[in-house]
């Protein structure tokens, strides 16, 4: 009952955390992911485009594009629209222009383990294949973002191939910033110079990213009161899955979400990617309502 | 709020889930029937029952939704129609609300509902995907065709019984089979449309119970509606097995223009 009524008290003072409670305007644009795979990056990368006057940091990218998880709804009211925001939320038909990154679930895990011991949700001892059985089957401190699976499956499924959705790999991210950078460009109808697309790359890189970590972490909405020997800025790189992912892990996550890896271009070790179409993948359990046996 | 053991019958709205809400509670309430009066109370729709009222329910729970992709949701029966027909139904629907008058052109209505303006639980295309992609071939998610059902009602009921892990016996089944028939829903709307929240400020003269069977739309659709709804979601259609009357460049060019798209994104 009071935490029932603190909440309300808090909606009326706007104080409450936004999240999926937003109010969304149609210009909104929307940076999102599934957590730790590469949104943090992403949102540089875009506040760096749009604002080449003021170079992005911890300490103004809650102002530049706002994390509507980690802000009140009132805070984000005022933000200057059009706005863009960052979300983690699963498929919401109300937002009408995204920009989805996905990352490697193999790499995701691996990197989410690292952060929920930052968070201290897990200890150091907590074995990394117990987490990734967790992070299969969603018990999770995130589990109101859904799983990997469904996170990336509901929205690749219904906004795939629309013009107001853009679907970035964190892979290719990694392998041609540049490249990849300048389609968020084109997104935002932006004509972006050679010159302003790599100024955006080079106040985005990794170095500058940890340094200001470095700096800024104690005091940024998502780092403040984390352990501080971990870093939120980790790797920066994709495939450490390979050696550092038990097998039992691997093939835990592949057997999950198999199709849905494939469709997306994420090669299989364990198991044949067999069809790797994702409308192959949404069908299969309508073939088995079509094969019942009939009375 | 929800429980562990709740149970959802989810569908797009005018897919045939108060037929499915019917069917389950007859089937799981033998000794009493169904009806409008008390089908809010067996199988509600959260919106419209108190938070007390929710808390009180014996479990497991049977809640009706439309909602797309909700993560909390832990037992799932999603019933899925040809979008056709489900625009059709809809059209219908919103003469029965008052908010298309007689005479309303389909043609736009149609574009709405393909642009998903016209139900606030997304485009029937966005709703189906979000659950399929997400839920299909796990435990914990039955998928019923409505044409299944209406074909071979007993069959279909079998195996949400099975799903719910209840033992059914023919007769049971039979039973709730006849109890949900269209004949028998028809025959309580007239009697109860005035009590149930659903058709209670609506158009009398219209039914809520309607044809109760697949394929109105092959003469009641105008072919350009047809054609847009098909150009729509021509994949996710001919995935769950509805055949489409214009799969020709149109149509397949829009879905491998996307796919080439995500192609392109991907490789």
């Amino acid at each position: 009952m009071i935490y029932g009524s603190k909440r309300i008290f808090r909606y009326l003072l706007g104080t409450d955390i936004a999240g999926r409670s937003l109010a969304v305007y149609q210009d909104d644009t929307f940076i999102v992911s599934y957590p730790r795979s590469g949104n943090t990056w992403t949102r540089f990368l875009v506040a760096n485009l749009l604002h080449p006057e003021e170079p992005t940091s911890f300490a103004n990218i809650e102002r530049l594009v706002p994390d509507s998880e980690a802000q009140s709804s009132r805070y984000l009211r005022r933000i200057p629209r059009p706005r863009v925001i960052k979300s983690h939320q699963y498929f919401d038909p109300r937002y009408k222009r995204v920009i989805y990154v996905v990352r490697d679930p193999r790499d995701v895990a691996l990197s989410y383990y690292d952060f929920e011991r930052k968070y201290r949700h897990i200890d150091d001892a907590y074995p990394l294949q117990n987490y990734a059985s967790d992070f299969v089957s969603g018990r999770l401190s995130s589990a109101d973002w859904g799983t990997w699976g469904e996170n990336v499956g509901s929205w690749v499924s219904t906004r795939r191939g629309q013009k107001d959705f853009l679907l970035l790999r964190y892979e290719d991210m990694l392998e041609n910033t540049m490249l990849e950078v300048a389609k968020i460009a084109a997104f935002f109808g932006m004509e972006a110079t050679a010159e302003r697309v790599r100024g955006a790359v080079e106040r985005s890189s990794v170095q500058r990213m940890r340094g200001l970590e470095k700096l800024q972490g104690k005091d940024w909405v998502s780092t403040k009161n984390k352990r501080p020997d971990i870093p939120f800025v980790r790797t920066a790189a994709s495939g450490h899955w390979i050696s550092k992912l038990p097998k039992n892990s691997i093939a835990e996550i592949e057997s999950a979400w198999g199709p849905l890896m494939a469709a997306l271009g994420y090669e299989l070790v364990t198991t044949q990617p067999g069809c790797g179409e994702p409308l192959q993948m949404l069908s299969s359990s309508v073939r088995s309502t079509l094969s019942r046996e009939r009375i | 709020m929800v429980l562990p053991d709740d149970v959802f019958i989810v569908s797009y709205p005018k897919s045939g889930n108060t037929w499915t809400r019917f069917l389950i509670g007859n089937l799981i309430h033998p000794q009493s029937p169904v009806d409008f009066s008390n089908i809010n109370l067996i199988i509600p729709d959260p919106e419209g029952l108190s938070k007390r009222q929710l808390a009180r329910m014996p479990r497991p729970r049977y809640i009706k939704s439309h909602q797309y992709f909700d993560p909390r949701y832990p037992k799932i029966i999603y019933v899925v129609r040809d979008p056709r027909d489900v625009a059709l139904s809809q059209y219908h629907f919103h003469r029965k609300r008052k908010l298309l008058q007689d005479g309303a052109s389909v043609e736009q209505f149609v574009s709405r509902f393909v642009a998903g303006k016209t139900s606030p639980y997304a485009s029937w295309g966005e709703n189906v995907a979000s659950w399929m992609a997400t839920r299909s071939d796990r435990p914990g998610f039955l998928l019923l065709r409505y044409e299944d059902m209406v074909v071979n009602t007993t069959r279909e009921l079998a195996e949400v019984a099975h799903f719910l892990g209840i033992q059914a016996s023919k007769e049971r089944l039979a039973q709730a089979v006849a109890r949900s028939s269209a004949h028998e829903m028809r025959k309580l709307e007239e009697k109860q449309a005035l009590l149930w929240s659903s058709t209670k400020e609506t158009r009398q003269d219209v039914p809520f119970v309607r044809a109760a069977k697949p394929g109105g739309w092959k003469t009641e659709l105008p072919e350009i509606s047809v054609r847009e709804i098909e150009g729509a979601w021509a994949g996710l259609m001919k995935s769950l097995g509805y055949q489409l009357c214009f799969d020709e460049e149109h149509a397949r060019a829009r879905y491998e223009e996307s796919d080439a798209k995500l192609g392109r994104v991907l490789r």
